[in-house]
């Protein structure tokens, strides 16, 4: 019941050589093959996309199963709770961003007369750009931080009124979050093609970053597992956690397939521009793409065998991570590199520096309570969960 | 089982009766059959049901109607009737998905649902009288076979000694 | 076992017999004089609507206020109308189940039969609106002397083969949930007509542990099919507005907003059956406070997506930087439909967000009426989609105004009366509530567990 995660020297060892391998490899690499300004800010970009929308998609399972006063996740609340401790450490890697404009959004800096871009300036302009960014972050992580903290205060106390209190934090993030996750990702990503748009892109990058964070979750459970930690987590509630990995891949892949269809069925230039780039000059990776995210995870967490193994849930779940990967490259490399992209290198090594950066935010904190949230009402229908 | 001599052991909550399933197989008396008003967790396990293949009947069957879907729809635009439809090619492979996916859907459904009627013998049949008219109200039974000798109303309500029952017939 | 905080789901200390006589006492005692009263209503709606039909395909399409360029109105705004209600449904009985939920076993059965009558209700108006009715058939793949076949990359014909699957699939799933419930029906009446119907539509369900487990297993997999089932036929359906090049309608956000959408209504229109059912019935103790809570919720949920689209919608016809995208919005807002935006508005936005209060989202009396709201602002929203669009579209010279005439609101009257009245019959010959579904939550969720109490430290 008070089993608490040690975060042993030996995993911090591990973490901070892999974060300076990476970060070192990557230096190496600019300085070697000189990417190019644009392609680097690319790959920062989306790295902080990619881990913070793993770090808000935990959230948001934490707000809604919350609301919805679903029981049997209660086991494992302390694992997404200590994912979003990365929101501030993604706060501070975007406003780095800052420094990169130019290279990556197009409309911040033009030559010329481009009337389209001179229509977006009200919205467009980079004061407004990172007052809205400031806007996103300070929500989010006061959010989720009022969610944790009334959390971990049910470790020490039994007392209802955390429980209560936290519903409402769900409440209030899930609404914020909403219209938020659309938002940044209309600036952030959407408008690295300034001329193109696209009603549903903000929900089919929610959803995306949603899939990553159960796949992140599952991944957490394995490796706890393995190293002795969270034994009353049954094959009960991992089945669980890949319906809603499966179901959410699926739903993923018909937002995708939505926004492809709706585009090639109209046939309007302003919008297939953004699908011409990528298939002819990307066509592997775009095919690829839903093949990792859709393909895969259908027909290997259709049974209800596969979906119960710890093991194979956790192989499908690093896949989808790198299929996700390959979603967030081919939405962003096309649009600001262009021809001088690839998976390189710089690619690679900078990708592990983040992901070593991730781990070691959320081990930090896991370490700092109980695994299990004692006096969580729940706790007990979680324990004897079945499914 | 209309012919067959029979033991029924009644009872009025789910309880009793996991537990008299669990003496019975110990005591490996042959139970024909399990009767309830609806289904109870663990009844499975304790009759040892092995899992039914209807998922899989479904996974087979959508992949035909998938194939013979999207097979169709192909062969209509491109060897039977082609045609020009708003400047799509012929091969319109994101315009035939939809249809594709209702087809894998009906025909997954159709034959899920057939195949449990056909292997629960369920039919329309005027002629059909329950066991008890209570079973599908708060009864639960156990119907045991009664074809050999060692299996009498004494040997069954001595290894049910102990459980409450309604009733042993 | 379920924590002690949660709030019993079938009230009254209920035993297996107390659930079975309380759900068949309609179906073996005479009806109310209220239920002849409505019955009567809806059924003279509904046959108004008959005569409606008949004119339509008697005198032509020239009956209804359609014309260039407002080719779809009220007709394919009813369709849309229609089709969304049915999927509270499907998301009850499918999703639901999917998610665990216990809840949704006191209104499965009567928001599946729902779902089916609002697809029966829907699928009139494509037949009607082609005016040569009688060749409906042409819209079937079928070999002919032509040699032709239908346009599959149409979404129309999309809709064709969504539509059909999704009553056939909605058809099965109801049937096999009934299927143990008819059983203990045809257990009840002793004899007469009404028993051997119920004998033959038992299909001889005897109760047998392999036959529930093969039943639980069919259901769970029926769930699993019509839970992407429902979001396919929706997503097709604002498909036939989202692959043309009209402002307003070419946005890739369609199909999961429409979904979003018809989620909302259906559960709007779950509501006011339910709040009226379990009063008439007498079946406050299975269909609960909580139960409608919990609809809420949902209708907060799905009404605040719905929003969201909006908001989205608005924000990108600006963003893109396409005047017509830009003049469509204008027009909605301000031109001469701006009444018929302003409804939808404050119905499908404002009005839900008061459910995030407590006080209002248990009140039934509020419920049923907001209830009410929704489905007449939902209604406006497919309503304003349509006809905004169509009537200013790209050549102002062509510019038109459109009106109703008594022919198309006699069909969507008729529609609602046949709606009711098969309701009502409904109600009456089948269980409206599953029992054995009922049955095997009642241990966990009902009254009868001991309840803690679990306030410390005040």
């Amino acid at each position: 019941m008070d089993e608490q995660f040690k975060f042993k020297k030996q995993y911090r060892n591990i973490l901070i050589i892999a974060m300076a391998g990476g970060l070192l490899i990557s230096v190496a690499a600019i300085l070697v093959f000189k990417p190019g300004a644009p392609r680097i800010w690319a790959n920062v970009l989306l790295n902080n996309q990619f881990f913070l929308g793993i770090a808000l998609g935990a959230a948001f399972f934490l707000a809604v199963h919350r609301i919805a006063w679903s029981g049997w996740h209660t086991l494992l609340q302390r694992l997404p709770d200590s994912m979003t401790t990365f929101i501030p450490v993604a706060f501070i890697l975007m406003l780095l961003i800052y420094f990169g404009m130019h290279d990556i959004y197009h409309w911040s800096y033009y030559e010329g007369h481009d009337a389209v871009l001179e229509g977006k300036k009200a919205w467009l302009n980079v004061p407004f750009f990172f007052i809205r960014l400031v806007f996103y972050f300070t929500g989010w992580i006061t959010l989720t931080w009022l969610m944790r903290k009334n959390s971990n205060a049910l470790i020490s106390s039994s007392d209802i009124k955390y429980h209560n209190r936290r519903k409402i934090f769900a409440g209030l993030f899930l609404v914020f979050f909403a219209i938020t996750v659309s938002t940044s990702s209309w600036d952030w990503i959407m408008s690295l093609e300034a001329h193109w748009y696209s009603t549903i892109f903000g929900w089919y990058v929610f959803i995306g970053m949603f899939v990553t964070s159960l796949a992140f979750i599952i991944l957490l459970i394995w490796f706890l597992k393995r190293v002795g930690y969270m034994k009353y987590i049954r094959s009960d509630h991992v089945h669980d956690l890949s319906i809603l990995l499966f179901a959410f891949s699926i739903f993923w892949t018909y937002l995708w397939f939505s926004q492809y269809l709706l585009i090639w069925y109209g046939h309007i230039p302003e919008e297939t521009t953004y699908f011409i780039k990528r298939l002819e000059n990307f066509r592997p990776i775009f095919y690829i793409n839903p093949c990792l995210n859709f393909i895969i995870p259908f027909f290997t967490l259709i049974s209800l065998k596969s979906k119960r193994n710890l093991d194979w849930v956790a192989i499908i779940a690093s896949i989808l991570l790198v299929g996700h990967w390959i979603d967030y490259y081919q939405m962003i490399m096309p649009a600001v590199a262009g021809d001088s992209s690839a998976i390189g290198v710089l690619e690679v090594s900078l990708t592990i520096f983040y992901t070593a950066m991730f781990i070691l935010v959320v081990f930090r904190s896991l370490s700092n309570g109980p695994l299990i949230v004692k006096n969580d009402p729940f706790l007990e229908e979680s324990m004897n969960y079945e499914s | 089982m209309e012919n067959k001599k029979y033991i029924s052991v009644y009872f009025d909550d789910e309880m009793p009766l996991l537990q008299a399933v669990g003496m019975l197989r110990e005591k490996n008396e042959n139970i024909i059959d399990v009767l309830t008003p609806f289904p109870i967790h663990g009844l499975d396990r304790a009759l040892s049901i092995k899992r039914s293949r209807i998922p899989l009947v479904g996974f087979i069957f959508g992949a035909l109607g998938a194939i013979l879907g999207f097979g169709f729809q192909a062969w209509v635009f491109t060897v039977s009737y082609p045609l020009v439809f708003g400047g799509k090619p012929f091969f319109a492979v994101p315009s035939f998905i939809p249809i594709t996916f209702e087809c894998t859907v009906l025909f997954a459904a159709i034959a899920m649902v057939g195949t449990m009627l056909i292997k629960s013998k369920l039919k329309p049949d005027k002629r059909f009288v329950p066991v008890d008219e209570n079973i599908t109200d708060d009864m639960f039974v156990i119907l045991i076979d009664a074809e050999n000798e060692k299996t009498t109303l004494e040997s069954v309500k001595s290894s049910l000694s102990g459980i409450q029952t309604v009733e042993i017939k | 076992m379920q924590s002690p905080i949660r709030i019993p789901l079938i009230k009254g200390r209920k035993t297996y017999r107390n659930v079975t006589f309380d759900i068949l006492d309609p179906m073996m005692n005479k009806p109310g004089k209220y239920w002849y009263l409505g019955i009567s209503l809806s059924s003279a709606a509904a046959l108004f609507g008959g005569y409606m039909i008949f004119w339509t395909i008697w005198q032509g399409i020239g009956t209804w206020g359609e014309n260039r360029t407002v080719g779809w109105s009220w007709d394919i705004t009813n369709f849309v109308w229609w089709i969304g209600i049915g999927h509270a449904g499907t998301f009850i009985s499918a999703i639901l189940l999917l998610f665990r939920q216990k809840w949704r076993t006191s209104i499965n059965r009567s928001a599946e039969a729902m779902t089916i009558f609002a697809v029966m209700c829907a699928a009139l108006f494509p037949v009607i609106h082609m005016g040569r009715s009688l060749l409906a058939f042409f819209i079937f793949p079928y070999p002919n002397t032509r040699g032709l076949w239908v346009n599959f990359n149409s979404p129309l014909v999309w809709d064709v083969f969504a539509i059909s699957t999704y009553f056939t699939v909605s058809l099965i799933f109801w049937y096999v949930g009934l299927i143990p419930d008819i059983g203990t029906l045809r257990d009840k009446i002793r004899k007469g007509f009404k028993k051997t119907m119920y004998t033959v539509l038992s299909l001889g369900w005897k109760g047998s542990a392999k036959d529930w487990h093969r039943h639980e297993i069919t259901s769970i997999m029926l769930a699993a099919l019509a839970t992407p089932l429902v979001l396919s036929v929706h997503s097709i359906v604002s498909m036939d507005f989202a692959t043309s090049i009209i402002p307003g309608w070419h946005t890739t956000i369609f199909p999961p907003y429409f979904v979003a959408g018809a989620i909302f209504s259906g559960f709007a229109m779950v509501l006011t059956l339910m709040i009226i059912t379990r009063k008439a019935m007498k079946l406050e103790d299975y269909i609960t406070v909580s139960h409608v809570e919990n609809m809420n919720k949902i209708i907060i949920a799905t009404g605040s997506i719905v929003g969201l689209a909006y908001i989205t919608e608005m924000f990108i016809s600006w963003y893109s930087g396409v005047e017509y995208e830009h003049f469509a919005l204008m027009n909605r807002v301000t031109g001469p439909y701006w009444w018929a935006y302003w409804i939808m508005m404050t119905c499908n936005v404002i009005s839900p967000q008061l459910l995030w209060i407590k006080k209002l989202r248990t009140n039934l009396v509020f419920t049923f009426l907001l209830s009410i709201v929704i489905n007449i602002g939902m209604w406006f929203e497919r309503f304003v989609i349509i006809v905004t669009s169509l009537h200013r579209d790209y050549l102002p010279s062509s510019w038109t105004m459109y009106k109703p005439t008594i022919v198309e609101i006699g069909l969507f009257l008729g529609t609602l009366g046949f709606f009711f009245t098969a309701f009502f019959i409904f109600i009456r010959v089948f269980p409206v509530i599953a029992i054995s579904e009922v049955k095997s939550v009642l241990k966990i969720a009902g009254e009868n567990q001991p309840k803690k109490d679990y306030t410390h430290g005040k």
